[in-house]
């Protein structure tokens, strides 16, 4: 092997580490978030901590490694936790989210807290999409306007959290 | 520390939150007391009750089981086998615009008016 050869690999394996840790994180993030009980009364209320993770991975990696993040998230997630269920809920609302908040990225136009902001109002509505399908009832959009107004204050917050921490971590990791 | 925030963050955070104040007034809209709770599991109707008769309803479906009360004009979900339990915490409903869902069981209770010519044209 040329010595080229050899930090390709390397960097790839360093790549694959990174993505297995962050997915782990984001496994965890999920987790405490199901341990707080929410008293809302409305499904898909949260605050979605694992998006930190999410977002993080897509600033810094690329958007095939945050997604491949996200997806193994949801997967483990679904199976450990919520169910198989409430596993397509997650599914619906994680890529939607994050194809919304890789094409705002990728315009240059909005900073970490607008794309967590869109995000996180892309995810309600892709959960309840799904919703409104499992129940066969278009009356399931009386939820909207709340989803609407959780998804800006939890995207919000999300983003402001995850701009710092991308201040803070250094770069080269992520090389 | 605001900075970072960019214009086009403001734009978009105006026209969501334009969104959601406008999807608020389309639901609250044209909202009356009805005089009928309409039951659909999985998009099918599953019966429809009058909400002036106090009744309690037991809803049995692919093994799960929902129980449902009216009393005094409101619907109330009083028992729900399932894991979430959003549909019991919801509470007591009696305005058209309003509905309980339960998604686990793939039950939704809705209220409708009940006027005769509105049923003329459902039916």
């Amino acid at each position: 092997m040329t010595r080229s050869q050899i930090s390709e690999s390397a960097q790839r394996t360093r790549r694959l580490t990174m993505s297995a840790m962050y997915a782990t994180l984001a496994l965890i993030f999920t987790y405490v978030e199901f341990l707080i009980p929410y008293s809302v009364g409305i499904p898909g209320v949260k605050l979605g901590l694992a998006n930190l993770v999410i977002i993080i991975a897509l600033y810094e990696m690329d958007f095939r490694y945050a997604m491949a993040i996200n997806l193994m998230r949801i997967a483990l997630s679904g199976l450990l936790f919520s169910g198989i269920f409430a596993m397509f809920y997650s599914l619906a609302g994680g890529v939607i989210s994050l194809i919304i908040m890789w094409l705002l990225m990728k315009t240059g136009k909005f900073s970490m807290i607008g794309v967590s902001m869109a995000g996180g109002v892309a995810h309600n509505m892709g959960q309840l999409l799904v919703a409104a399908f499992v129940v066969s009832n278009i009356k399931m959009f009386v939820y909207f306007p709340v989803l609407v107004f959780s998804g800006i204050g939890a995207g919000i917050c999300i983003g402001i959290v995850a701009y710092v921490i991308d201040k803070r971590v250094p770069k080269q990791l992520f090389k | 520390m605001f900075k970072i925030v960019k214009k086009a963050d403001i734009v978009l955070f105006i026209i969501l939150i334009v969104l959601g104040l406008g999807l608020s007034w389309l639901s609250i809209a044209g909202s009356v007391t009805g005089q009928k709770a309409v039951v659909t599991v999985s998009g099918k109707v599953y019966g429809s009750y009058d909400l002036s008769r106090n009744q309690s309803v037991t809803i049995k479906h692919k093994g799960h089981t929902n129980k449902f009360s009216i009393k005094d004009g409101y619907v109330q979900m009083t028992y729900s086998d399932c894991k979430n339990q959003v549909c019991v915490k919801k509470g007591k409903i009696n305005e058209t615009n309003q509905s309980i869902v339960c998604l686990p069981n793939k039950i939704v209770i809705t209220i409708e008016g009940g006027d005769d010519k509105y049923d003329a044209i459902s039916n």
